[in-house]
């Protein structure tokens, strides 16, 4: 079975594209389509100019958790990680500009600190990835009040025209995205320790064997990750004038939601950058689609529901077995007709 | 060496300070200048009061907590204050009221935030002899039974005084877009009941989600759901939300569609203030106006009042219920035009009786 994938590997064409990226893509089209079709308001430009910095954000975010979901692990740390991130660049500076930079080294140092515990307890001691980021979690939140008391500070001036400024017609946010994603993408796929981070994936066991280190592997992830959602806390303060110590609580799902809209595995593996950056767009077109569609906010929730199921049931439900089985199913009854049109004996 | 000298000095004095402010916030000394004239709610007999609070970590809830310490020390009978902030967990704010009976309180206010679930501890404690007086949040129970008296937000009025606004200034009709907190939260059905009630000729069309817009208090959020309505509605002319600062960073997102800020009305904050007088004069938002009523710092010390009188044996004050006036209006300028302080921090309330810079001290 392997060598004949490795052999239509070596004859497939150079640049694979995964099941992940064309499903979320198509899904990505098909959505603008409907928008454009159904509720045009929200592919007005100005909708999405107003769109693209919050799927940026979360594009970020969903990288982090995908680097940690390849390790076949979960960090719930995501929303202390972003409201820190984001508390720190607004209350420390207090609206000075020049204090800006030292707090962005500080929120760096914050999020390289957590990273390293979170690897520490996962990667070393081997603690459940849940209740240990669970527990990070608690201590983010502990020093975001602490630092913050709950209390909104305004961004900087200079925080605010670097995100929220256009660039060639984008938000800059955008870019930050994009050169967050040719990041990942690069270590991933043309280094070594990023080739040998995926082999970890795939198989921690396969990996400890060919004699690769696996416990720096894959506590790393959790420090990689910490450093994007300080990024996405980062731009999040940049976008929203006052931000206050919650805004990383809306990403702990959504951004899990992404990593496997985009096909990466809950189990581990191989992990798809740009697919979740492309679910990450979806994910927030959607939010804009059922907004400007004017319907309850119930029906906005179970749509919204409706999506990441049928996305989740896309990747995990295996197809072919449930093809095979509906086709034994409807040969049996077809079996059973012809018995139950035998004269009887 | 010197400077370092002096930042160490200075760091020093504000440890001290900030270790003074907290003392006299949670150890609940009471100074009372001598001079000062006793309130006619505060009676003779002395007691130890309580102050509970379901989630106190955002600047609102710290000024409100503030504002209550204030009201307390007008009344020399209570001797001791003592206050638990639940954090926003239902269990310990039920067990914070709960040690505060066992710690022989008199009289306690509490801000029942998780609503029903509060009504066992807020009943125990009340046949426990204590005068309890949860306010703002509705427990749903029964004044004289579960506890002394519920003193409510008067929300209804707060919609009246926006609707009354909104057909002063557009008498022709208006389309209006009103942003609330959560789903179905009872602040915002009871806001538009208000509304509704002044606002009767069909001319005035309530566009977008039915009650409300869920923007669950939250600038994201927010943002997310004005950027929708821009793109869907192609005249606003007054948005009317129920708690103002938070709309700030969305604000911008009309210029993006090269399209004029609309009306806002609104509740009160430096920030919006301030927004508003930076943004007005601009060229493209001819159509911006602004009219807040008070945020209700002040909610907590009619609720104050209410538990001292009872306790103390003072004169219970014969309003009910707390109804926050309007604070600003750049159209008539009644009671006063838009408020905005650059000296002190964004986040302050300026409604509030106490003076922002003590809430900006407060805060710090």
């Amino acid at each position: 079975m392997a060598q004949r994938s490795a052999a239509v590997l070596s004859t497939g064409p150079r640049f694979q594209v995964s099941k992940g990226l064309v499903t979320v893509l198509v899904s990505t089209v098909v959505l603008y389509a409907l928008c454009a079709l159904v509720a045009p308001s929200s592919v007005a430009p100005g909708t999405i100019a107003g769109t693209l910095p919050f799927a940026a954000i979360l594009a970020i975010a969903g990288l982090g958790q995908m680097l940690v979901i390849q390790q076949a692990g979960i960090d719930l740390s995501v929303a202390g990680a972003i409201s820190l991130a984001a508390v720190i660049v607004t209350a420390v500076p207090d609206g000075d500009n020049s204090k800006l930079g030292s707090a962005v080294v500080l929120a760096l140092a914050a999020a390289l600190g957590f990273g390293l515990l979170n690897g520490f307890l996962i990667g070393f001691l081997k603690l459940n990835p849940i209740i240990a980021t669970l527990g990070s979690n608690a201590a983010l939140y502990g020093l975001v009040m602490g630092i913050s008391q709950g209390i909104p500070r305004s961004t900087t001036p200079t925080l605010m025209e670097i995100v929220s400024g256009v660039t060639f017609g984008l938000p800059n946010s955008v870019y930050f995205a994009l050169v967050s994603l040719g990041l990942v993408v690069f270590m991933l796929r043309k280094t070594v320790a990023g080739r040998r981070f995926e082999s970890i994936g795939s198989s921690a066991t396969a990996a400890a064997t060919s004699g690769l280190r696996v416990k720096t592997h894959q506590g790393i992830a959790y420090v990689w990750a910490q450093l994007l959602y300080c990024l996405a806390g980062i731009l999040i303060a940049g976008v929203i004038s006052e931000p206050n110590g919650f805004m990383g609580e809306t990403y702990l799902l959504t951004s899990v939601a992404v990593v496997v809209l985009g096909g990466t595995s809950l189990l581990g593996g191989r992990g798809l950058p740009t697919a979740t950056v492309v679910a990450a767009l979806f994910l927030s077109q959607l939010d804009q689609f059922v907004l400007a569609l004017g319907v309850s906010f119930a029906v906005r929730t179970l749509i919204q529901a409706a999506a990441l199921a049928i996305g989740v049931a896309i990747y995990t439900v295996n197809w072919p077995l449930v093809r095979s089985k509906i086709q034994k199913l409807l040969s049996m009854s077809s079996r059973g007709q012809n018995q139950a049109s035998l004269p009887p004996a | 060496m010197e400077e370092t000298k002096m930042i160490r000095r200075h760091k020093l004095a504000a440890a001290f300070s900030a270790a003074a402010v907290a003392s006299m916030l949670f150890s609940g000394i009471t100074a009372v200048p001598a001079n000062a004239a006793v309130p006619s709610w505060c009676g003779p007999t002395k007691i130890t009061m309580g102050l509970t609070d379901g989630f106190g970590g955002n600047n609102w809830r710290l000024v409100t907590t503030a504002s209550a310490q204030d009201e307390i020390k007008k009344c020399p009978s209570v001797t001791k204050l003592l206050y638990a902030d639940g954090q926003g967990n239902t269990t310990k704010a039920i067990s914070d009221i709960k040690g505060m009976v066992a710690k022989g309180v008199k009289a306690l206010v509490v801000f029942p935030d998780a609503g029903k679930a509060m009504l066992p501890a807020l009943r125990a404690a009340y046949r426990a002899g204590v005068k309890t007086v949860p306010y703002r949040v509705d427990p749903s129970g029964v004044a004289g039974k579960d506890f002394d008296i519920w003193i409510g937000g008067n929300f209804v009025n707060d919609g009246k005084n926006w609707g009354n606004w909104i057909k002063k200034n557009f008498p022709k009709g208006a389309n209006i877009l009103f942003l609330s907190g959560p789903a179905g939260n009872s602040q915002g059905t009871d806001e538009l009941k208000g509304m509704k009630s002044i606002l009767t000729s069909s001319t005035y069309k309530f566009i977008g989600e039915s009650p409300f817009e869920v923007t669950n208090w939250d600038a994201a959020q927010t943002q997310k759901v004005l950027t929708a309505a821009i793109a869907k509605f192609p005249q606003i002319d007054v948005i009317v939300s129920d708690f103002g600062p938070v709309m700030v960073s969305s604000l911008g997102e009309f210029a993006k569609s090269d399209r004029s800020i609309p009306s806002l009305v609104t509740s009160d904050g430096n920030i919006l203030g301030c927004y508003y007088l930076d943004n007005v004069n601009k060229a493209i938002n001819s159509d911006f106006k602004l009219m807040t009523v008070a945020t209700g710092n002040d909610h907590v010390r009619l609720a104050v009042q209410h538990a001292v009188a009872r306790a103390t044996g003072g004169k219970i004050p014969t309003a009910t219920k707390f109804a926050s006036p309007i604070f600003e209006d750049s159209e008539t300028g009644k009671p006063q035009g838009v408020q905005c302080n650059r000296k002190i921090a964004d986040f302050t309330f300026l409604s509030a009786q106490m003076p922002g810079v003590e809430q900006q001290k407060l805060l710090k």
